[in-house]
C-alpha cells in the first residue's frame, strides 16, 4: 500500500476503495483491463469444452471430499508418511511458524526460496522468517515485484495485477539497474537472473498446494513460470502448506481439476508446469530434496467447515475466476479488501476465517449481480453466501441501528398497504438532499448521483383515474 | 389471460407512466389487466440486506395479494427474481413454500411474459430509426433468464439494438449496496457510461439500474436519455404519438 | 487433545450435519467435438502453448537431427533417462549437480499427453536438468503418448516416483505489466522429440 493509503484490514474498505478510485485511477485502468483480458480467455476455454458438466464434476469431487474430510486428511496422511513426508497438523499462524522455525533450525537456514502460496500470505510466513533472521525470497515474477514493492497481492493469480508496465521498469530501474526503457522479456530476464542465484543457494524451498491426493499422497502444484518445479526441486529441504480443504480423494482426481483449474483462471487447457510430489527423493533419483514437509493447515477452516450454509466456500480452488468478472472488484483491485483474499471469494471466506465482526463490511462489498457464480468451476453459491454473512450480521446485531429499525419500520409498513403509500408519496417529494441526515441510504444516493425525478403522480393515483 | 400487475415500489413512485404503459401492452396483447391494490413490496430490500425475518413478513403479504391471480406481471426483472428465484427458499413452512412456489409459477417479468406467454414477437414499427442500448439487469439475466425478450421486442419495433459491451455489466445499483458503498457504486455506473455507444436512448426491464444511471449521468452532466423498457415498447406499438413515459 | 485430534474432531462433529455428497466418478473430459488422434492433438496442444515438435523414424534420425540442433550449444546437460550415446554428439557434457552451467538439454520423458498438450517429466530422469537449462529437448517415445490426462494419471498411479512434473510448453508469465514474456524461470523454448 502506498504510505497515505488507509489502513489494510477489511474494516477500512469503504475508506480505502474510495481513496484508490480517487488518488490512483491507474489502478482501476490497470485491474480493468487485466481482469477482462483473464475473463474472456474464460470464457474461450469454458466454451471449448461442456463446461457445464464439468464445473458438475468438479462440485462434486469437492463436495464428497468435504462431506468426508475427516476420513481423507487421515488417509492423505497416512500415504504422506508412506511415502517419507514429514506430516504436520496446524490449527494457527502460530503453529505454522513453529514448524518453520524447526526446520530452519535443523538445517541452518539462511536463504529461502518461496513459490506463490496464498496460504503462506494469510499466514504471514514472511515476517515470521524474517523475525529469524532468514531471507525469504519470493520466486514468482509477480509476487517478487510486489514483494520488492512491500505490497500485499491484490489477486489470487496474478498478484501484481494492480501495476503497470512502467511501475515495473522504475521499479527494475532501482532495484536490479535495469534501463528505464527496458522491455518486459528484459526485465523478466533481469529477475531471472537475481533469482536464480538464490534458487542454487537456498536451503529451503516453501510451496503451498492446490491440491492433495488423499489415495497417493500427491501434493498437486500448478503454475507458468517453472518457479514452483525449481521451488521445490532444488533446495534441500521442502515445505508445503496445504489448507486441510485441499485434499481430493484420489489420484485420478487431479485429471479433472487440474485442467478445470486451469481453464478457469487463465483460459490455459493446463498450467504450464504442474508438480506432483509425492515425497522425498528416493534411491534411484539423481536430485530433488531429501527432506519433504507438508503441514495440513487449519487457521480458521474448520469454523467455516461448522458454519451451516458458508462450507460450501471451502470447496474453492483459488481460480479467481470470481475476482476477475466482479464489477465490484473491477474498480479497486483486491488492496481495498484490506486482507489476504479479495473479491467474490473473499468476502464470502473471509468472514469464517477472521471472524464476522473483523471481516465487515466484505459481505456487503457486492452488488449481488451473481456474476461470480456464472463462472466458479466448482459452483459456489456465492451470493446466497454473501446474503447469509448478512443475516448473521443482523442475527448478531451488528448492523446499525437506524438500519434495523428502518428495516422494521419498512415491513411493518409492507402489512398495511394504506400506509405504505402514503409514506411512500411522502419519500417521492423528499428532498434527498435535506433529508440525508437523518436517511443515510438517501445521502449515500446523492453523495455520487442526483436524486431521481419522482412521477408526477403515483401509478395508483394514475390507475384510480384509469388508464387509456 | 388475466393479468395482475404488480408494479413494486420504485415503479409506483418514479417510473409511474412506465407502468402505465405497460398496462398498455398488456391490454395490446389481448389481457384483461388487474391493479391488486393492497400490493406493497416485494421484500427484496430487506432479503438482500440480509433482514430475513422482515422479509419473511413481506412475502407473506404478497403471495396473499396476489394468491387468485392467472398470472403475475412486473415491469421489473430484479422483483420478478425475488418472487421467482428467492420466495421459496426464505420460506419457514411447508405451507409457505407452496405458496410461494405456486406464486413463483405465475410471475413474468413483461417482456418475457409478452414473448413466452403472449407468444408475441411484433408489436409496431413505432421505434423505426431509434439508435437504442439495452442494459441487461443482472436479476432479469440470471435470475430469470431473460435476455434475448427485450432486444427482440425492441428490434421488432424497428429499433436499432446497438451493442454494448458492458451491456451485460452490474450497473452498480444493487439496492442498499448504492448507499451504502456509494463511491464504488458511482465507480461501476461510470463503467458502464463511460462505455456506452452513441445511442438515442438507453432502456431496460429495472427501474433501479435506471436511476442509478441517470443519477449518475445527472451528476456527470451527460446528456444521456434513458427511459423504461415499458414506454419504449409502448412507443413502438402507439408510435410517437404514444404518451410520453415519465422516465 | 492433541492439534491434529482437535482438529479431526471438529471436522467430524460438524460433518454429522452434511448430507454426503456421492464421488461423480471418473472424469470424462467432456467435449462438444471429437478429439483428433492422441499424436496429432499432442503436436496441436504442445506447438498452441508455445512448444515444437520434431518427429524422426528411429534412433538415427533422431541422433542426426540432434547433432544438428546441439551444435550450436556448448555445453549440455543430459537427464538420467537419456540414452548414453547423445553425450558425444557435440557439446561438452556437464556433471550431474551444475545443471545450470548448460545451455542446453536433454532429458526423457516418461510419457506424454495430447488432451493438454503435456510431457511427463520423471524425477528419476533428474529435475534440475528439466528446469534449468534455457533450451530444453525432450525425447518422447510415440507408444507413451496417451489420449488424456485421466488415462495417463491412471496408467501412472502405479508407478509414481518422488515427482512428476508435465511440461506443456516453454516457461511464460505475464505478470509485468500483463505483458507475455518466454523462460522466465524454466525453459524458454522446448522441443519434443517424438520417435
Ligand atoms: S470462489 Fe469459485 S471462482 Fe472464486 S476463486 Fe474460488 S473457485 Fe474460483
Amino acid at each position: 500500500m502506498t504510505g497515505s493509503s488507509p489502513e489494510y484490514r477489511p474494516g477500512a474498505y469503504r475508506e480505502a476503495a474510495a481513496h484508490s478510485l480517487r488518488e490512483t485511477p491507474m489502478v482501476r485502468d490497470s485491474v480493468g483491463s487485466a481482469t477482462r483480458t483473464f475473463d474472456s480467455l474464460r470464457a474461450h476455454a469454458y466454451a471449448d469444452v461442456e463446461s457445464d458438466r464439468w464445473r458438475d464434476w468438479a462440485r462434486d469431487v469437492k463436495g464428497h471430499a468435504l462431506t468426508h474430510l475427516d476420513q481423507y486428511l487421515e488417509q492423505a496422511e497416512r500415504s504422506l508418511v508412506r511415502n517419507g513426508v514429514h506430516v504436520h497438523w496446524a490449527a494457527t499462524a502460530e503453529d505454522v511458524h513453529r514448524v518453520i522455525a524447526k526446520v530452519v533450525e535443523t538445517h541452518g537456514v539462511r536463504t529461502v526460496v518461496k513459490s506463490k502460496s496464498m496460504l503462506s500470505e494469510e499466514l504471514d510466513v514472511n515476517a515470521h522468517l524474517e523475525s529469524l533472521g532468514v531471507r525469504p525470497v519470493e520466486t514468482d515474477l509477480g509476487e517478487y515485484i510486489i514483494q520488492l514493492l512491500d505490497e500485499p497481492p491484490s489477486h489470487i493469480v496474478g498478484p501484481a495485477i494492480h501495476r503497470s508496465l512502467d511501475d515495473c521498469r522504475v521499479l527494475f530501474h532501482e532495484r536490479l539497474g535495469t534501463p528505464l526503457d527496458s522491455e518486459p522479456d528484459e526485465l523478466a530476464a533481469a529477475a531471472r537472473a537475481a533469482l536464480r542465484e538464490d534458487f542454487l543457494s537456498a536451503d529451503l524451498g516453501i510451496s503451498g498446494g492446490n491440491f492433495l491426493a488423499a489415495d497417493t499422497g500427491t501434493v498437486a502444484l500448478i503454475e507458468n513460470e517453472g518457479n514452483i518445479r525449481l521451488t521445490t526441486s532444488v533446495p534441500r529441504v521442502h515445505v508445503a502448506l496445504v489448507g486441510i480443504e485441499k485434499v481430493v480423494p484420489r489420484f485420478e482426481d487431479l485429471a479433472g481439476l487440474l485442467q478445470l483449474t486451469a481453464r478457469a483462471a487463465t483460459g490455459q487447457p493446463i498450467g504450464l508446469f504442474v508438480s506432483l510430489i509425492q515425497g522425498p527423493r528416493t534411491g534411484d533419483e539423481v536430485d530433488g530434496p531429501e527432506e519433504v514437509h507438508v503441514v495440513l493447515v487449519d487457521n480458521g477452516r474448520t469454523t467455516l467447515f461448522e458454519d451451516d450454509v458458508a462450507w460450501e466456500a471451502l470447496r474453492c480452488v483459488r481460480c479467481g475466476a470470481c475476482l476477475n468478472i466482479c464489477p465490484v472488484y473491477r474498480q479497486t483491485g483486491g488492496h481495498a479488501y484490506g486482507w489476504t483474499y479479495s473479491g467474490p471469494i473473499g468476502a464470502i471466506i473471509s468472514p469464517g476465517l477472521l471472524g464476522l465482526d473483523r471481516a465487515l463490511p466484505l459481505p456487503h462489498a457486492s452488488s449481488l449481480c451473481g456474476a461470480c457464480t456464472d463462472v466458479c468451476p466448482v459452483r459456489i453459491p456465492i451470493p446466497e453466501l454473501l446474503i447469509h454473512w448478512r443475516e448473521r450480521t443482523v442475527d448478531e446485531g451488528r448492523n446499525s441501528t437506524a438500519e434495523r429499525l428502518g428495516m422494521k419500520a419498512y415491513a411493518g409498513l409492507a402489512e398495511r398497504p394504506g400506509a405504505f403509500s402514503a409514506a411512500a408519496s411522502a419519500l417521492r417529494w423528499t428532498p434527498w438532499r435535506a433529508a440525508g441526515r437523518a436517511l443515510p441510504v438517501l445521502s449515500g444516493w446523492v453523495q455520487e448521483r442526483d436524486a431521481p425525478s419522482p412521477s408526477p403522480r403515483s401509478f395508483r393515483d394514475l390507475w384510480r383515474e384509469g388508464i387509456e | 389471460m388475466r393479468v395482475a400487475l404488480f408494479v413494486t415500489c420504485l415503479g409506483d413512485q418514479f417510473f409511474a407512466e412506465a407502468c402505465a404503459d405497460a398496462v398498455r401492452l398488456l391490454r395490446h396483447v389481448g389481457a384483461e389487466v388487474s391493479f391488486p391494490t393492497d400490493q406493497t413490496c416485494c421484500g427484496q430490500p430487506a432479503f438482500n440486506s440480509g433482514h430475513r425475518r422482515e422479509a419473511l413478513r413481506m412475502m407473506r403479504h404478497t403471495t396473499q395479494v396476489f394468491a387468485d391471480a392467472e398470472y403475475v406481471v412486473l415491469p421489473s426483472g430484479s422483483c420478478a427474481g425475488m418472487v421467482r428465484s428467492m420466495y421459496s427458499g426464505l420460506s419457514d413452512t411447508d405451507e409457505a413454500r407452496a405458496a410461494a412456489e405456486d406464486l413463483a409459477a405465475r410471475t413474468y417479468e413483461l417482456s418475457e411474459f409478452l414473448v413466452s406467454v403472449a407468444d408475441c414477437e411484433e408489436l409496431g414499427d413505432g421505434l423505426t430509426g431509434h439508435r437504442v442500448a439495452y442494459h441487461h439487469g443482472c436479476h432479469a439475466l440470471r435470475e430469470l433468464g431473460v435476455s434475448d425478450q427485450p432486444v427482440t421486442l425492441l428490434r421488432s419495433c424497428g429499433a436499432e439494438v446497438i451493442e454494448w459491451s458492458a451491456d451485460r455489466e452490474c450497473c452498480g445499483f444493487g439496492g442498499t449496496f448504492s448507499a451504502k458503498l456509494p463511491e464504488v457504486s458511482a465507480a461501476m455506473a461510470d463503467h458502464k457510461l463511460d462505455t456506452l455507444p452513441d445511442v438515442d436512448v438507453v432502456t431496460s426491464a429495472d427501474g433501479g439500474c435506471l436511476l442509478q444511471l441517470s443519477g449518475r449521468a445527472g451528476r456527470r452532466e451527460l446528456p444521456v436519455p434513458f427511459r423504461h423498457l415499458a414506454s419504449l415498447l409502448w412507443q413502438g406499438v402507439a408510435g410517437a404519438e404514444a404518451p410520453r413515459g415519465s422516465a | 487433545m492433541n492439534t491434529r485430534d482437535q482438529i479431526l474432531t471438529a471436522i467430524r462433529a460438524a460433518r454429522e450435519r452434511r448430507t454426503p455428497v456421492e464421488h461423480p466418478g471418473r472424469f470424462g473430459g467432456w467435449r462438444p467435438v471429437e478429439p483428433p488422434p492422441p499424436l496429432e492433438g499432442f503436436e496441436a496442444m504442445f506447438t498452441q502453448a508455445g512448444g515444437e515438435v520434431v518427429h524422426v523414424s528411429g534412433t538415427v534420425e533422431r541422433d542426426d537431427w540432434l547433432r544438428t540442433f546441439l551444435a550450436e550449444f556448448q555445453h549440455l546437460s543430459m537427464g538420467a533417462g537419456v540414452p548414453p550415446g547423445i553425450a558425444d554428439l557435440g557439446p561438452t557434457r556437464i556433471n550431474p549437480g551444475d545443471e545450470h552451467a548448460a545451455d542446453v538439454g536433454v532429458s526423457m520423458a516418461r510419457g506424454a499427453i495430447a488432451e493438454t498438450g503435456s510431457l511427463m517429466m520423471d524425477a528419476r530422469d533428474g529435475r534440475r536438468a528439466q528446469l534449468l537449462p534455457p533450451v530444453l529437448v525432450v525425447l518422447v517415445d510415440r507408444s507413451t503418448v496417451h489420449a488424456t490426462v485421466a488415462d495417463a494419471f491412471e496408467s501412472a498411479r502405479g508407478d509414481l516416483s518422488a515427482a512428476i512434473g508435465l511440461h506443456s510448453g516453454p516457461s511464460k508469465s505475464a505478470d509485468i505489466g500483463q505483458v507475455m514474456v518466454k523462460g522466465v524461470h524454466g525453459p524458454g523454448r522446448v522441443i519434443a522429440v517424438l520417435a
